[in-house]
């Protein structure tokens, strides 16, 4: 071989350079490229062998309840589906997620700032907005896996054991929603991964921001509702009727429903009662006050992205 | 993937001189870049850069980065207007990077990565579709004399070798126009010498247009066909390279001792010496000052440790008289 013959000191025969002619793809086909390649690296394929360990264990972990009911299921035919599409596991989604975003956001996004290569990025034909435009839209789909996988496992293993066709319809209406729901939570809580990943190029710093705001926010919504619903129903004068339309909400005061907007989490999941989801969640029923959680999710989502696109415009090109 | 695979060997060369400057490469016009109003990066710069390969010298923060995101349309400029390849900054900024090839000036790769993947990569990021990616990275590393070390992670890499690929990834996208930011930054002598032979190589036997930005006048006079000086964002020449190498000259001494005595003997020769640090600077004539600096040394009966010639650096062959190019030597090695 050439290299071979170079390394030892010989001449290599030198074919030349050869120019380029065939096609050249364009800005949009560019961040499509950047997008898959992001979407692999956020489960570590392309990388060592350790970058796949927390992707992969989450992952694992994340269809656990989807196979046991499949198992269970099969064990026990008449016993029917254990688990809601909508909800899924809560708690566990609820950590998982936590655990994923937390390790993975910053392999998308502190990586490149830490190791400075967003001038070469910046100094090929694409534009400003392209690079996070191209991460978020990965890093949604990353999620997305995450959390629909395990749900179309969840959908496939009751299929197998449902009979009739009207059966088979009456599943795929009651997945339907809960596919829907792990868009919303995809949509949402990629964009707050991300803008928190984005802060520094130090991985331990943006994991520790992702971890820390996830947590911190979800544990005070928490408690907070858990110690206002607690000390009594009915909060001091709740403006509009606090009960809304009865429900497992009604007894929840004003106090909760509002705590229950501090994290994306339990905004989440307010958002998916409001819109009609009726199994219990990790917050009451947010009834009337519905629409605050609709709100909240879109402050939420507007100001990750608005963070995450000036991020870029902004950034320092060394 | 092979290095040896066959392929014709066209040689598209286009000797650089033989062209008419026809369409400049690059061309600006009254180009200002103002960061706030206390730093002024590029005061008004009109100047062209023709086919070839052409050095962009000028001290540090003299403007010469500045001007390369300029030219890429990753900065704005505050007024005046910059074309590159026939395309206008403003508005066909994504079409010049198309077609230019960029490596700067400090570290920009990712440590957990091969230089094969990572150039791909690159590649792909510049508009080659995937097969095409890997065999333009896999020829851009072989061309930059990176065998069978791309398979390694670049972290493991010397600083010679990660200028390599820095200069791999510019080149993956089959550029027309290369814009290298300080390439031998941080090389020893051997590493700065096959650098610029790499660029002299791009420049001539690729046919591809480069612009090397680089402080050190010495070191890319031997391999650009022109030469363009820029000073607190203005330009002070642009020339050809034979008009530069005219440029005088000076002699560096170092004595172990008595170096009072020897600057006063000097002195008494007609040499006008300048102490700087622990050496005499004297303005090299010709043969002749060689001549009177042995004499004086032997007539002292000093110790000689060193006599050393030297090229001004950039920003004395432009800025200061003849007569005072040693004195300016010293201050700025001073700093």
């Amino acid at each position: 071989m050439a290299s071979d013959s170079a390394a030892l000191g010989g001449v290599i025969h030198d074919i030349g350079y050869q120019h380029y002619e065939g096609p050249r793809l364009g800005r949009l086909q560019i961040t499509r490229a950047l997008c898959w390649h992001s979407l692999r690296s956020a489960f570590g394929l392309g990388r060592g062998v350790k970058a796949k360990i927390v992707p992969v264990l989450t992952f694992v972990i994340m269809c656990a309840p989807a196979v046991i009911n499949a198992v269970a299921m099969a064990l026990h035919p008449a016993g029917g589906r254990i688990i809601n599409y909508d909800t899924y596991v809560n708690s566990l989604r609820v950590l998982v997620m936590l655990v994923f975003i937390a390790a993975q956001a910053p392999e998308l996004v502190a990586r490149d700032l830490r190791s400075k290569v967003l001038p070469l990025y910046f100094a090929r034909p694409i534009r400003r907005s392209d690079y996070p435009a191209a991460k978020y839209a990965a890093f949604v789909l990353a999620c997305l896996a995450m959390i629909d996988i395990p749900v179309l496992l969840l959908y496939i293993g009751t299929i197998m054991q449902v009979h009739g066709g009207s059966a088979i319809w009456a599943q795929t209406r009651a997945a339907i929603p809960g596919l829907l729901v792990g868009l919303m939570w995809a949509v949402l809580l990629a964009a707050v991964g991300l803008v928190l990943a984005c802060v520094s190029g130090r991985r331990a710093f943006s994991t520790g921001a992702v971890a820390i705001f996830l947590f911190m926010t979800f544990t005070l919504a928490h408690v907070l509702t858990a110690i206002t619903e607690s000390t009594g129903p009915g909060g001091p004068g709740g403006p509009g009727g606090p009960g809304g339309p009865g429900g497992p909400g009604a007894g929840t005061s004003t106090a909760a429903h509002l705590f229950g907007l501090i994290s994306p989490y339990t905004v989440l999941d307010g958002v998916r009662q409001w819109l009609g989801g009726t199994n219990p969640g990790i917050v009451g029923n947010p009834g009337s006050y519905g629409v605050a959680y609709g709100i909240m999710l879109l402050v939420f989502l507007g100001l990750s992205l608005a963070g995450l696109f000036l991020r870029y415009a902004k950034v320092d090109l060394g | 993937m092979t290095a040896d695979s066959g392929l014709p060997a066209p040689q598209q060369q286009q000797p650089p001189g033989d062209e008419p400057p026809a369409q400049p490469v690059i061309a600006t016009t009254s180009l200002t870049k103002r960061f706030g109003t206390l730093v002024t990066a590029l005061d008004g710069l009109t100047m062209a850069v023709g086919p070839g390969i052409t050095g962009l010298v000028g001290a540090n923060g003299a403007g010469k980065s500045t001007l390369i995101k300029i030219l890429l349309g990753l900065l704005a400029p505050t007024s005046g207007q910059a074309s590159v390849l026939g395309c206008d900054t403003a508005s066909q900024a994504e079409r010049i990077r198309g077609l230019t090839g960029y490596m700067p000036e400090h570290d920009c790769l990712p440590p957990d990565v091969t230089a094969t993947e990572f150039v791909t990569h690159m590649g792909r990021m510049s508009g080659v579709p995937p097969t095409a990616a890997k065999e333009r990275a896999a020829e851009s590393l072989r061309h930059v004399g990176l065998y069978e070390e791309r398979y390694r992670q670049i972290g493991t890499y010397s600083t010679g070798m990660k200028q390599r690929v820095k200069l791999a990834q510019a080149l993956v996208g089959d550029p027309r126009l290369l814009l290298l930011d300080e390439p031998t930054n941080g090389l020893d002598p051997a590493g700065r010498t096959a650098m610029l032979d790499l660029i002299s190589r791009i420049g001539g036997d690729f046919g591809i247009s480069v612009v090397v930005a680089s402080h050190l006048l010495g070191e890319i006079e031997q391999i650009c066909d022109h030469l363009i000086a820029i000073d607190g964002g203005r330009l002070l020449r642009a020339a050809t390279i034979s008009s530069f190498t005219q440029a005088s000259q000076v002699l560096a001494i170092e004595v172990d001792e008595g170096i009072d005595l020897l600057a006063a003997e000097l002195g008494r020769r007609g040499l006008d010496p300048v102490l700087h640090e622990r050496e005499l600077l004297v303005q090299l004539a010709g043969e002749e000052t060689f001549d009177a600096v042995r004499d004086a040394v032997a007539d002292l009966g000093l110790p000689l440790n060193r006599m050393e010639q030297r090229r001004h650096r950039v920003e004395e062959l432009f800025r200061a008289a003849p007569e005072h190019a040693a004195r300016a030597m010293g201050a700025a090695d001073g700093q």
